[in-house]
């Protein structure tokens, strides 16, 4: 049993760190909207859709891997153009039953292009294999998605605390009466907001296919963990959603090494007490969500 | 500006809805149909990760019902379907089940995927009396503890399907087994007969791994198998689960050390695959290009298969042939007993010889109504072949099927079925 330690706790640091590439977008669109995103897995699936399709028609993954969640992040803005904006400042579910809305017309149309089976999708040469530690072996794609969420993280905490704009996006956390006083454009801001988070969503989905099945309803399998992630971590703390994905990952690791079948309820017992023990999760700012 | 905050409970209210929901279909109540059609209710996941099965058992019932219905009907009646989603619950399939016969009065049943549906359903149609055909649902106890007088079953049992593998991949492989299980009532049955063949020859499982039927990601359960190493990998997940078993266990180089196979396989999930995941040797239920399971040129087999590429415009898998045998069989009870009545289709069709889309005679059994078929073993083809890209499985032996099943003794044991007087 304890040789099989190890294994774990680096599968399950990896298992964390994908979890948290898929929770970043949820956590980021309901930090500042207050957009309890259930299309978030549709996005995903999408990405993953889109990468799969370029790849298909001759283009390399790694522009691929640029050009999906870019083309993904531009539905997401139509879709917050032309049917999110209306919902602002109204009642949260108004926004979460027009997404959970939107997901099942998602799920019905990519089943009408790509068909209801699920598509072939392989991880490029360079992302095939394993990476040997001693005496066991890593796969590769899964480093590299560790590797690509450092980076988003990165890239992203610095748009947020070294940039004009990210400074109001964060402003526009605190209090968006005030910084549109100021004269902010903050419908401008939402909107950057939300296809950032549909970004983040088609870069995770293009990982995602490569490492899952890609079907209609792949993403939406990914979006339970997501939350969870983001509820343990912490509503709209970067920091957090990536402690709650490496929290979920080596607990559900770890659980899978002595009770199998427990393995995928353990993740909502962590909730459970988390919420009990300290109901803003992890880093999550007190009051931000009331 | 309005508040816009949200509440903690309503993100864990919606977290909770979300699972739920994600399968909500949409449920609209239908007109009856005319006195003179004959209304057949289908139980069949349109939504969820066995909606693509669901898909192809449909697609072959369609076929069963226009060959029916070219030939007049049954008993000069349309034959029609009603089909609802069973959201793969089986407690939203009762809920369908009692609508197609209560509102829309299908006269029998056919489906479902999922074998806790299954059951669901055949307890269901029992307390309804009306028949119920069991195309895909695996797991024995559809035709042993839980059998009843009106639920037959198209395809193989979990027993007939361990059992036409196990000594193979044995022979192949060894006797160290890792086992990565389902947690629900078809893994456990599949599992229950891997130890039958296990005390028979002496295999090892090392291991059983129950996965739940929500997991999506295989990684920690494949980090234990590359540690225990066994000559052996059994991996008895199907639909999207089997994709992602497979697809990461090729991540993990798994296939490259250790052979991986099993009870089950369905080409949809196989199609789903990239080639480097398409790996083992599994049991195969029927398969469209194959004379061990539809015969030489020319066949019942052969002809369906030809129809079914030129109506679809893709292969037939499996659920197709499910789908088509369970509805003709349906069909051909009430023109045989000349009647819709459940007690009497459902006596036509005991040890009644037919042929059908597959090679030989079959019939269903009349102490467990199960229909007792050969069982395929196959090695995939990762590429297909030259000539066809879907020809993904190289059909290498077939199994009889009372070599297989539990023999009527056997069931005896936990089975009795008896008619309502």
């Amino acid at each position: 049993m304890l040789e099989q330690l190890a294994p774990q706790i680096v599968n399950g640091l990896m298992l964390g760190a994908f979890y948290a590439s898929v929770a970043i977008g949820l956590s980021l669109i309901m930090n500042l909207t207050g957009v309890i995103n259930m299309a978030h897995g549709s996005f995903l699936t999408l990405g993953g859709y889109f990468s799969f399709a370029m790849v298909a028609a001759g283009a390399p993954f790694w522009v691929a891997l640029i050009a999906a969640p870019i083309l993904t992040a531009l539905v997401g803005l139509a879709l917050e153009r032309g049917l999110m904006r209306p919902l602002y400042g109204r009642d949260p579910l108004y926004s979460l039953l027009l997404t959970f809305g939107l997901s099942l017309i998602a799920e019905e149309v990519y089943r009408l292009i790509w068909g209801s089976n699920g598509v072939p999708v392989s991880a490029p040469a360079a992302l095939q294999g394993g990476i040997s530690l001693g005496t066991f072996q890593v796969p590769t794609i899964q480093v590299f998605t560790a590797a690509i969420l450092v980076v988003a993280m990165s890239a992203l905490w610095l748009f947020l605390n070294r940039t004009r704009y990210g400074l109001r996006l964060r402003a526009a956390v605190q209090d968006t009466e005030m910084i549109a006083a100021l004269g902010t454009n903050t419908q401008t801001l939402y909107m950057v907001n939300f296809g950032l988070g549909v970004l983040l969503a088609g870069l995770a989905g293009v990982l995602a296919a490569s490492q899952l099945g890609l079907n209609p309803t792949s993403g939406n399998a990914l979006l339970m963990p997501a939350f969870v992630t983001v509820i343990v971590g912490g509503m709209g703390s970067l920091l957090g959603a990536l402690a709650g994905g490496l929290l979920i990952g080596m607990t559900i690791s770890m659980m899978t090494l002595f009770f199998p079948a427990a393995s995928d309820v353990s993740m909502y017992v962590i909730m459970a007490v988390i919420l009990l023990i300290r109901p803003r999760g992890l880093f999550g700012e007190e009051g931000l969500f009331g | 500006m309005a508040d816009r905050t949200v509440s903690r409970k309503t993100v864990l209210k919606t977290a909770a809805a979300a699972t739920a929901g994600f399968g909500i279909p949409a449920f609209l109540p239908r007109i009856g149909e005319a006195a003179a059609d004959l209304p057949i209710g289908l139980v069949e996941p349109t939504t969820g990760i066995y909606a693509t099965y669901g898909e192809y058992e449909r697609a072959g019932i369609a076929m069963a019902v226009a060959d029916w219905n070219a030939r007049g009907g049954v008993m000069g009646r349309k034959v029609v379907t009603f089909s609802e989603d069973d959201e793969n619950d089986p407690g939203v399939g009762v809920q369908k089940a009692r609508k197609l016969v209560q509102q829309d009065h299908c006269v029998a049943l056919i489906g479902t995927i999922n074998s806790g549906i299954s059951l669901s359903v055949s307890g269901a149609a029992n307390s309804l009396g009306v028949m119920f055909m069991d195309s895909g649902g695996h797991t024995d106890d559809v035709t042993g503890k839980n059998c009843n007088w009106n639920t037959f079953r198209v395809c193989h049992s979990t027993w007939m399907e361990t059992h036409a593998t196990g000594y193979d991949l044995a022979q192949r492989f060894g006797k160290k087994w890792y086992i990565i299980t389902p947690d629900y009532a078809f893994g456990h049955s599949l599992y229950d007969g891997y130890v039958d063949v296990a005390k028979q020859i002496g295999v090892d499982i090392i291991a059983n791994d129950l996965v739940p039927l929500t997991l999506t990601d295989f990684s920690p359960y494949l980090t234990k198998v590359q540690s225990a190493k066994p000559s052996l990998l059994i991996v008895l997940n199907q639909g999207d689960q089997f994709v992602n078993a497979l697809k990461q266990a090729a991540a993990f180089g798994i296939q490259k050390t250790i052979p991986i196979g099993g009870p089950q396989v369905e080409l949809e999930a196989v199609e789903a695959l990239p080639p480097e995941a398409r790996v083992g040797f599994w049991g195969v239920e029927w398969y469209y290009d194959s004379p061990l399971s539809v015969g030489a040129a020319g066949s019942a087999g052969r002809r369906f298969v030809a129809a079914y590429k030129k109506k679809y415009n893709k292969t037939p898998s499996a659920r197709s042939a499910f789908g088509y045998i369970a509805m003709d069989r349906v069909l051909w009870s009430m023109a045989e007993a000349k009647s819709t009545d459940a007690v009497k289709t459902c006596k036509a069709l005991e040890n009644a010889r037919f042929n059908s889309i597959f090679e030989g005679t079959s019939y269903f059994r009349k102490e467990d109504h199960q229909m007792m078929w050969p069982m395929l073993i196959g090695e995939i083809q990762p590429n297909g072949t030259a000539s066809d890209k879907d020809n993904l499985f190289k059909i290498i032996g077939a199994q009889p099927a009372d070599k297989v099943e539990q023999t009527i003794a056997e069931k005896a044991k936990v089975c009795t079925i008896t008619y309502p007087s």
